[in-house]
C-alpha cells in the first residue's frame, strides 16, 4: 500500500527520448491506468516504478520516500508483465511460490501454500498448479501471471498490458473479472494498455501518454466527454469520434456551423447555450472541428427535415451494433445503427447531426475549445470521483 | 464467375508417427456448403477447426480424403491447383521481394505469357480499384501492412478467378488499419462481384463482411446462414457464444411451473424469468435446461418496473456504452446498456429480461430446443 | 494409386542414405578392422583375415596407454571446465549487456577458431619454456581453452539472448539477487545448449594435436601424440596404431551417445544466432 508519485521523470535509450518529464501523483489504492498508443513510454513509466529502469533526472517516491536507489527487489512491488514472463522450468505452483521463497520475502511453505491457493482460486486455475508453462494456453498463462502476483501484499501492483496477448472475447471477459476482483486487490495499482475499454473500465483515474508525455489525466468519464485535444478524442470510442471541420458564423443572435459534404454547403443552427457561445467567443473561434460522437449522428432512409442527403459507404457490424459510414466526399461519417438492417452499399441515406452533444477543437492546434454541457459534465465528473 | 459446392468432403490426415490417434480423427467431416455465384462466404470457426484445411482443398493445396467440390459446374477433385481458376490471398503477404508493386501483381500474368500491352491495361485497371494507384512502383520493403495486403488482393484478383479465396487477411493488421481494410474489402468484392470464401476465427469480421457465414468445430459444419440468421437463431450453444461480443449469456436453468405459469430458476439465486408461451409445450415443471439471453436483451428496469432487484457485481463504464455483471449463482449474467446512469458495485437494479428472446438448449448436447411446430 | 509410387521413392531414399552412411563410415570401419588384425595381414588382406586380440593385449596391457588416456583426460576436461566457469558469464554479458565494441569483442573471441594453430604454436613454445609451463598440465589446459572457450560462448550466448529478458525482471521484482537469479533461473535454461556445447568442446580439445606435439611430449603425453609412438623410425605397427585411434574415439563416442538427445536439441535450437 503505497502512494506513488513520479516527479519530472526523464528517460532515454540512445537518443531515443522515451520519457520526457512525467509528473503523476498515484493516490494510496488507487486504480490507475495508463493509455495510449504502442511506443508511447507506458511500460518505461512502468520499469521506472518497478526500478528495472533508473531513469535519467527526476524523482519516484514511494509514500513520499525517494526510491530511485532502491533496486527492484527491495521496492516490494509485483508485476504483471506483457510477455507474462513465467518461469518455465517451473510449475504453476511454484512460479505463484517464487517470490515467497526468495531470501527477502521468505514465508513458510505452509503459508505459502495457503497463499498460492488463495490465489489460485480467485483466478479459477486450481487445476492448473502441476503443470508447466508450456503446456497453457495463453489465458492460462495471463492467469498464472496475474496470480503470481496477487501471492503478495506489494506497495503497488503493476501491470503490463496483461490482457494484450488474449483474442477479443476472452479478453473482454477477463477484463470484467478483473474488474471483479478490483475491490479486493486492497492495493495501488497501475495499469497499463492500449485498449480504450481496459482503460475507461478499469481506471479510477486515466493517464493518457502519448511521445513520452502526459496529454490528460482524469476520470474516464472526463477524458470521454471533454478530451483535451482531437488526438484523445479519437482514441476514446469506438467507433472513432467524427470530427468535422467547418466554420461558426453568426446568424442572427445566434451561431451556425457551416460545413461541407459531397460539395454542397451546409448550415446547422446551434442551440442557444450561453457558457459554450461566450467560450467560443473568448477564443475568437471561427474555423473549427466539430467532434461528433457516432451515436449522435442519426439517419434516415427517407428524407426528412433537417437531414441531409448523401450515400452509404459501408454498413458493418461492431457485435451488439453496427456502423453506417456516410460518404461525405472527403470524410466519411460514422453513426451507430441496429444490426440486420437492410442496406446496400452505395444506397441513399438522409443524415442529420445532433449538435447539442458536439465538441469543438481549434482546427490549427487541435486543442479542446469547448463542448455543450460542459459545466454539468464537469459536475458530473466531479462527482463521480468524489464517490 | 461461378459458385462453389462441397458435397460430403471429408479430409482425414494419414498420420505417419507412432501417436494412437481415434478412429474418427478427421479434420474435417463431412462438409457440405452450397455458394451461389457471387457470394461472400465466411468460414468462422476456433482456432484448429479445419477452417483452413477446407480452404486449402478448395484451392487443390490439399488432397480431399472423401467427398466432391464443384466450382461451378466442374468437378475440380482432380484439378491442379492451377487449373481451378481461383485467387489467393493468404495471410502472410508473400510478395516477390526484389520485384515492385507493379511486377508482383503483373507477375501471374507474365507467368501466363499474356502480351504486355494487356498485362498493363489490367494492371491499370485494377490498381485504382485496390488504390494501389500511386504506389505501383515501390518495392514490397517500403510498403505498410495495409498497402501489402492491398497489393496481396490486387495480385489475387488480377487473374480474373472464378473464386476467391482469403486466409485471414487482416489478421497482421493493427486494430485501426484493420477496420478500415475491412470496409475496403467489402466495398471491392461488392464492385466486382466475385464469389468469395474468406476464412476467420473473428466473428466481428464474419459478421460485418459475409453474405453468409458457414460456422465450423471440430471439422463439423455448424450453421450455415447469414449473419443475422446466425446472430438471432443459433442452432446450438456452440454458435450462440461465439457469434455476438459479449457473447450471449448461457444459463443453467430448472424450470419451475406456479400457478400455471411457468418460470426459469436458477440456483442460488432468487432470479426468476418467465418462460415465454410458446415453449410450453416442450418444457415441464422440473425441466432442467440451459436459458440463452444476448446482454442487449437484459435490462436495468425502472423505478416502478416489476423486475427481480439484484446486486451489480461488476460494472463498467466503458464510454459508449456500459456493461454490468450480475451473479446468477457462480455464473455471470452481463448486459449492456446505454443509459448514462452510473453504477458502482453492490449497487441494487431492478432486472428485466425481454422473455419472447431468450432461446433454450439442451443441458447435455447444447443443441438448441425449439418450440414444436 | 500413388502408393506403388511413394512406396518405390522411399526405397530409392533409403538405399541413397545408406549408400552415404557406408561412405561416411568407411574410415571409421576400416580402422577397426585393421585393429583385428596382424601385421602381416595388414598388408596382404582386405575383408577375409582372422581376426586376434594380440594387437589389443599389447597396447592396453604392455604400453602406458591407460596413462596417456588420463593425461588426455586431465587435460580435455580440465579445459572444458575452465570455459564453463568463464564463459558462461562471458556469453551472458555479450547477450544482455551493451558495452562500446561488443559485436567486435565477440567476433574477436569467436576468431581465435579461424588461426590455424600452427600459427602461434612457436611463439607460445618460446614464451611457455620461459615461464615453466612447458609440459605441465596448467600450460595445456591454459592453451586447450583456447579451442573449447569460442564455441562455448557462441552457442551459450545465443541460448541466453532466447530468454526474454523479462523472466529476469520478474524475479528481481520477486525478490531474487542476481546471483540467485543467475544459478536458479538462468542456468536452468541454458542446460541443454551447455551440455551440448561443452561437449563438443570436449571432442575439440581431446582430438587436439598440434598444440599437445609441440608444448608437451616427456611429462605428460596426451593420446593424440602418444600414437605416434606406434610409427617407429624402422616399422610401422598399423595394427596396433589402429587399436590406439579405435580406444580413444571411445570416450567421445560414449559422451555423445548418452546426451545424443541433448546434442541434437541444443544445437538446432536457437543455438548459434547473431
Amino acid at each position: 500500500m503505497a502512494r506513488i508519485q513520479l516527479e519530472n521523470v526523464k528517460k532515454s535509450f540512445g537518443k531515443v527520448q522515451a520519457l520526457n518529464g512525467i509528473n503523476i501523483d498515484v493516490k494510496d489504492k488507487e486504480f490507475f491506468v495508463l493509455f495510449g498508443p504502442a511506443g508511447a513510454g507506458k511500460t518505461t513509466i512502468l520499469n521506472c516504478i518497478a526500478g528495472i529502469n533508473l531513469p535519467e533526472e527526476g524523482m519516484v517516491r514511494f509514500n513520499g520516500e525517494v526510491v530511485n536507489l532502491v533496486d527492484p527487489a527491495h521496492r516490494n512491488v509485483a508485476m504483471v508483465f506483457e510477455n507474462y514472463a513465467l518461469y518455465p522450468q517451473m510449475t504453476v505452483y511454484d512460479n505463484m511460490a517464487a517470490a515467497l521463497r526468495s531470501n527477502l520475502y521468505k514465508t513458510d511453505e505452509e503459508t505459502i501454500k495457503e497463499k498460492v491457493h488463495a490465489a489460485a482460486r480467485m483466478m479459477k486455475m486450481e487445476n492448473l498448479l502441476e503443470r508447466l508453462p508450456s503446456q497453457l494456453s495463453n489465458g492460462q498463462k495471463q492467469r498464472v501471471a496475474m496470480g503470481r502476483a496477487l501471492v503478495r501484499t506489494p506497495n503497488v501492483f503493476l501491470m503490463d498490458e496483461p490482457l494484450a496477448h488474449l483474442d477479443a472475447k476472452l479478453r473482454n471477459a477477463m477484463r470484467t473479472e478483473l474488474k471483479e476482483m478490483q475491490a479486493n486487490l486492497g492495493s495501488t495499482c497501475i495499469y497499463v494498455t492500449h485498449d480504450f475499454m481496459e482503460a475507461m473500465a478499469l481506471g479510477d483515474r486515466i493517464a493518457i501518454i502519448n511521445k513520452g508525455e502526459i496529454v490528460q489525466i482524469g476520470s474516464g468519464d472526463e477524458i470521454y466527454y471533454m478530451p483535451c485535444n482531437e488526438f484523445v478524442a479519437q482514441l476514446m470510442g469506438d467507433p472513432q469520434i467524427n470530427i468535422l471541420p467547418g466554420e461558426i458564423k453568426e446568424s442572427g443572435k445566434g451561431y451556425e456551423f457551416c460545413f461541407q459534404a459531397n460539395g454542397q454547403k451546409l448550415a446547422v443552427p446551434m442551440p442557444e447555450e450561453k457558457a459554450l457561445f461566450q467560450n467560443i467567443r473568448r477564443a475568437g473561434l471561427k474555423e473549427t472541428d466539430m467532434g461528433l460522437r457516432p451515436q449522435n449522428v442519426k439517419y434516415s432512409f427517407t428524407p426528412k427535415e433537417g437531414y441531409f442527403k448523401t450515400t452509404v459507404y459501408s454498413y458493418e457490424s461492431i457485435g451488439n451494433k453496427s456502423v453506417i459510414m456516410a460518404d461525405c466526399g472527403d470524410y466519411q461519417l460514422r453513426m451507430i445503427a441496429p444490426n440486420g438492417l437492410k442496406i446496400q452499399i452505395d444506397q441513399e441515406i438522409y443524415v442529420s447531426l445532433e449538435v447539442d452533444h458536439s465538441m469543438f477543437f481549434d482546427p490549427q492546434t487541435k486543442e479542446y475549445v469547448s463542448r455543450y454541457d460542459e459545466e454539468s459534465i464537469r459536475a458530473f465528473a466531479v462527482e463521480q470521483e468524489v464517490r | 464467375m461461378a459458385g462453389l459446392t462441397l458435397k460430403h468432403v471429408f479430409k482425414r490426415y494419414e498420420n505417419s508417427g507412432k501417436k494412437k490417434q481415434q478412429k474418427n480423427d478427421f479434420a474435417v467431416k463431412d462438409l457440405n456448403l452450397l455458394c451461389e455465384q457471387g457470394e461472400f462466404v465466411a468460414l468462422l470457426g476456433p482456432s484448429g477447426c479445419g477452417k483452413t484445411t477446407t480452404l486449402r482443398m478448395i484451392a487443390g493445396l490439399e488432397e480431399i480424403t472423401d467427398g466432391e467440390i464443384y466450382i461451378g459446374e466442374r468437378l475440380v477433385n482432380n484439378l491442379h491447383p492451377k487449373d481451378r481458376n481461383i485467387g489467393l490471398a493468404f495471410e502472410d503477404y508473400a510478395m516477390y521481394p526484389p520485384l515492385n508493386v507493379y511486377g508482383n501483381v503483373a507477375f501471374n500474368l507474365r507467368a501466363k505469357g499474356v502480351d504486355k500491352g494487356e498485362i498493363d491495361k489490367r494492371v491499370r485497371e485494377i490498381a485504382p480499384l485496390m488504390q494501389i494507384d500511386d504506389i505501383l512502383d515501390k518495392m514490397p520493403v517500403k510498403l505498410s501492412g495495409g498497402q501489402k495486403q492491398r497489393v496481396n488482393i490486387a495480385r489475387a484478383i488480377i487473374r480474373e478467378p472464378e473464386l476467391l479465396l482469403m486466409d485471414e487477411p487482416l489478421s497482421h493488421l493493427d486494430g485501426k488499419a484493420r477496420q478500415s481494410m475491412r470496409v475496403e474489402i467489402k466495398r471491392l468484392i461488392n464492385k466486382i462481384k466475385c464469389t468469395t470464401i474468406y476464412v476467420t476465427h473473428d466473428q466481428l469480421e464474419a459478421m460485418s463482411l459475409a453474405d453468409k457465414i458457414a460456422i465450423i468445430n471440430f471439422g463439423v459444419l455448424q450453421q450455415f446462414g447469414t449473419p443475422s440468421e446466425v446472430y438471432d437463431d443459433p442452432v446450438n450453444e456452440f454458435v450462440a457464444s461465439f457469434i455476438g461480443e459479449p457473447p450471449m449469456n448461457i444459463l443453467e436453468t430448472t424450470i419451475i411451473k406456479d400457478d400455471g405459469t411457468f418460470f426459469f430458476t436458477f440456483q442460488n439465486s432468487n432470479l426468476k424469468i418467465a418462460v415465454p408461451s410458446r415453449y410450453y409445450s416442450v418444457v415441464s415443471d422440473g425441466f432442467r435446461c440451459k436459458m440463452g439471453v444476448r446482454p442487449m436483451d437484459v435490462l436495468v428496469g425502472g423505478e416502478d418496473s416489476k423486475g427481480t432487484p439484484e446486486e451489480i457485481a461488476t460494472f463498467e463504464n466503458l464510454g459508449d456504452e456500459r456493461r454490468i455483471g450480475i451473479r446468477v449463482g457462480d455464473m455471470l449474467l452481463m448486459l449492456i446498456t446505454e443509459d448514462e446512469k452510473r453504477y458502482r458495485s453492490g449497487d441494487i437494479i431492478k432486472l428485466e429480461v425481454r422473455e419472447e428472446k431468450t432461446h433454450l438448449f439442451d443441458i447435455e448436447t447444447g443443441n438448441r430446443i425449439r418450440e414444436q411446430g | 494409386m500413388n502408393n506403388g509410387k511413394k512406396r518405390l521413392g522411399y526405397a530409392v531414399q533409403n538405399l541413397l542414405l545408406i549408400i552415404y552412411a557406408v561412405f561416411a563410415l568407411f574410415p571409421l570401419i576400416w580402422m577397426f578392422i585393421i585393429s583385428l588384425k596382424s601385421d602381416t595381414q595388414v598388408f596382404t588382406t582386405t575383408f577375409v583375415f582372422t581376426p586376434t586380440l594380440s594387437n589389443y593385449k599389447e597396447v592396453l596391457l604392455r604400453s602406458d596407454y591407460v596413462s596417456y588416456m588420463i593425461d588426455s583426460l586431465i587435460i580435455s576436461g580440465g579445459a572444458v571446465i575452465v570455459s564453463v566457469i568463464v564463459g558462461v558469464p562471458a556469453a551472458y554479458a555479450l547477450a544482455r549487456y551493451n558495452f562500446h565494441r561488443k559485436e567486435d569483442l565477440a567476433f574477436q573471441i569467436l576468431s581465435f577458431k579461424f588461426a590455424p594453430e600452427i600459427l602461434v604454436v612457436l611463439p607460445l613454445f618460446m614464451i611457455y619454456q620461459k615461464l615453466g609451463l612447458y609440459d605441465s598440465y596448467l600450460g595445456l589446459i591454459w592453451v586447450y581453452q583456447l579451442i573449447s572457450m569460442p564455441l562455448l560462448i557462441w552457442v551459450v550466448r545465443g541460448y541466453f539472448e532466447d530468454i526474454s529478458v523479462e523472466i529476469e525482471y520478474a524475479a528481481q521484482v520477486d525478490g531474487y539477487t542476481w546471483y540467485q537469479i543467475f544459478f536458479k533461473m538462468l542456468v536452468p535454461l541454458i542446460k541443454p545448449g551447455l551440455v551440448s556445447a561443452a561437449l563438443l568442446a570436449f571432442i575439440f580439445a581431446w582430438n587436439s594435436f598440434t598444440f599437445p606435439l609441440i608444448l608437451a611430449g616427456r611429462e605428460i603425453q596426451p593420446i593424440t601424440v602418444a600414437i605416434t609412438k606406434y610409427l617407429g623410425t624402422d616399422t610401422a605397427h598399423y595394427g596396433q596404431l589402429a587399436v590406439a585411434a579405435t580406444v580413444s574415439a571411445v570416450p567421445a563416442m560414449i559422451f555423445a551417445l548418452c546426451i545424443q538427445k541433448h546434442l541434437v536439441r541444443g544445437l538446432s535450437f536457437g543455438a548459434v544466432k547473431g
